[in-house]
């Protein structure tokens, strides 16, 4: 199974082993990761599953869809290269064991 | 954080460009939905003493009675249970495999059909996608915010006409966000008055329990209207398309009878919702200067009147559940199949997440409040409300009519349970 690790601005980091097919979103929300609420369960609606992905894992993402880009424009955190929305990033065997960042103030 | 920057963007909406907000203590901490329960939990209290008359005059004393005694009550004169607590509505929202939106003998279904709201995925998500990209942020920012701006200035021209003592709901609010609507839809062969009369009518069917046959006829009446506009806007908008729903639907492989419910469920839910968070944020704002001069003075914060008016009174105050399973929710026992009620505007006045809940505070640290739903049934026009109301709407009003109040020789009314708004809100200028 393939890995996520979830870093918090603490530097506290969750390891959590997903399906194929998972989204980070709801990796996180099922693991009570702390600071990813995913309100609209996945539609691409409310930007409260906001992430950083690590550099070396951006080749292997999926690319950001217009839905996905104009949400990340209403994140409460700051956006940057490195943002994605948890739920538009499914786990593949390409992204096995992905470091990713969650924001410091997203409630 | 490692990352870099990356070109600044600006949300359309609250015009943030992520500037960090005060932090605050993480709120989903104790819900962890799908986990399996291990204790059996108590059987639910009966809340015999709760009517609909004094929830329809004013729910909140109810539901502060109602959290501080247990999350869930079973209650009899609304036939079924009533979730209180934000923990408890929040874990409802986020699992849809043991809280199902596709409740037996919807009155819903009866007067609407079988939209989008009642289907559980994977059915659901097949109406939901139909809908693409009209009510997302890229296109109001294109397209909607321009013609609501038109709108508004029509609407707010005719409030002025009206002349001191008008009713804000009823002479602007409602007009307004009809209109608005109808050109969401894409009823190009219908006015804003019909907009009105089919929302309100199938709602009074969805909310039929006394079973009226009057109501019935009006609600059946009302939907043969809606489906003769469909079939007649479909062909016209395949050859003509514009940005509306109707016009994306018509090149869909999706069945008419969806397209007929979707259609009449956005109706009953796509009007009154802004109308009455337009009438209650304006409301509130007015009876607290210290609140309205902040908001007159930084423009930014008619976003947060905006989202913290859906907060403290939801327009939505309470959707449909049915377990699908015996499930224990906050440690209460519920049977496979009870029939719940998620009430949100209790949850969002939940002291354990929000601090002086009942009091309107637009400077409160911002927490999720849970007025739009959560989870698959995330409100769809969620930006739509937000552009229409808190962009557009509310900066033109308090600069066209600096001196708005409201009219102290008569009362304003705010009103409902279900659905909560204000009914009468005279107003005055000049
Ligand atoms: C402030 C205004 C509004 C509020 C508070 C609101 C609230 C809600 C809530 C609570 C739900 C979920 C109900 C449930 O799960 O049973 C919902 C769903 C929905 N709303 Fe809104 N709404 C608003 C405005 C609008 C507008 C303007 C539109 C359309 C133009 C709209 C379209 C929808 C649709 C299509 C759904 C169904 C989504 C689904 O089932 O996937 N809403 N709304
Ligand atoms: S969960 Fe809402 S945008 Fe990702």
């Amino acid at each position: 199974m393939p890995t996520i690790t979830f870093t918090q601005p603490t530097g506290e980091a969750t390891e959590i082993a997903v399906a194929e097919g998972t989204s980070l979103m709801r990796a996180a929300v099922t693991n009570g990761v702390e600071g990813i609420v995913g309100e609209c369960g996945g539609q691409a609606m409310c930007a409260t599953c906001h992430i950083y992905v690590r550099p070396e894992f951006a080749d292997q993402l999926p690319p950001i869809s217009d839905d996905e880009d104009e949400m990340l424009d209403c994140t409460t955190a700051e956006r940057t290269d490195a943002s994605r929305l948890g739920c538009q990033v499914k786990m593949t065997d390409q992204l096995s064991s992905i470091v990713v960042d969650v924001p410091s103030d997203q409630e | 954080m490692s990352a870099t920057n990356a070109p600044a963007a600006t949300c359309p909406f609250s015009g943030d460009t992520g500037t960090p907000a005060p932090s605050s203590e993480n709120l989903r901490d104790s819900v962890v939905p799908g986990l399996p329960q291990t204790s059996a939990g108590v059987e639910a209290p009966v809340a015999d003493w709760v009517t609909i008359p004094d929830l329809y005059a004013d729910p909140f004393p109810i539901y502060q009675r109602m959290r501080s005694e247990s999350p869930v009550h079973w209650v009899p004169a609304v036939n079924r249970y009533m979730v209180t607590s934000y923990a408890a509505c929040h874990e409802i929202e986020q699992d849809e495999d043991r809280f199902s939106a596709d409740e037996k003998n919807s009155l819903m279904k009866r007067s609407m059909g079988h939209s989008m709201l009642r289907k559980d995925n994977p059915e659901h998500q097949v109406d939901r996608d139909s809908y693409g990209s009209t009510l997302r942020p890229g296109t109001i920012k294109k397209h909607w915010n321009e013609i609501f701006a038109a709108n508004n200035e029509k609407y707010l021209g005719e409030l002025l006409a009206k002349g001191p003592g008008a009713d804000f709901v009823w002479d602007y609010a409602a007009p307004y966000t009809a209109e608005n609507l109808r050109l969401i839809c894409g009823f190009h062969n219908a006015t804003q008055e019909d907009l009105q009369r089919w929302s309100q009518t199938m709602i009074d069917g969805t909310g039929n329990y006394a079973d009226d046959p009057d109501v019935w006829d009006k609600s059946a009446a009302s939907s043969a209207e809606v489906d003769a506009a469909i079939d007649e806007m479909l062909p016209l908008l395949a050859k003509n398309p514009d940005n509306s729903l109707l016009s994306g639907l018509a090149s869909l492989p999706i069945p008419l009878e969806a397209i007929r419910a979707n259609l009449k469920m956005t109706i009953g839910g796509g009007l009154n919702e802004p109308r009455d968070v337009l009438a209650t944020t304006v409301w509130a704002l007015l009876n607290h200067s210290d609140q309205l001069e902040a908001v007159k003075k930084n423009p930014k914060l008619h976003a947060t009147a905006f989202e913290e008016s859906v907060r403290w009174v939801a327009p939505i105050g309470m959707y449909p559940r049915e377990t699908t399973q015996d499930v224990v929710l906050e440690g209460v026992s519920l049977p496979q199949g009870s029939r719940l009620g998620v009430v949100l505007g209790a949850a969002n006045r939940d002291p354990e997440v929000f601090e002086d809940p009942e009091a309107f505070n637009i400077f409160r640290p911002k927490k999720p409040h849970l007025g739009f739903g959560g989870g698959v049934h995330f409100c769809a026009g969620t930006w739509i409300a937000r552009a229409q109301v808190a962009q557009i709407a509310m900066p033109a009003l308090f600069e066209r009519i600096p001196d708005l109040r409201l009219d102290p020789s008569a009362v304003s009314v705010d009103a409902g349970w279900v659905f909560r708004g204000m009914t009468k809100m005279p107003v005055t200028w000049g």
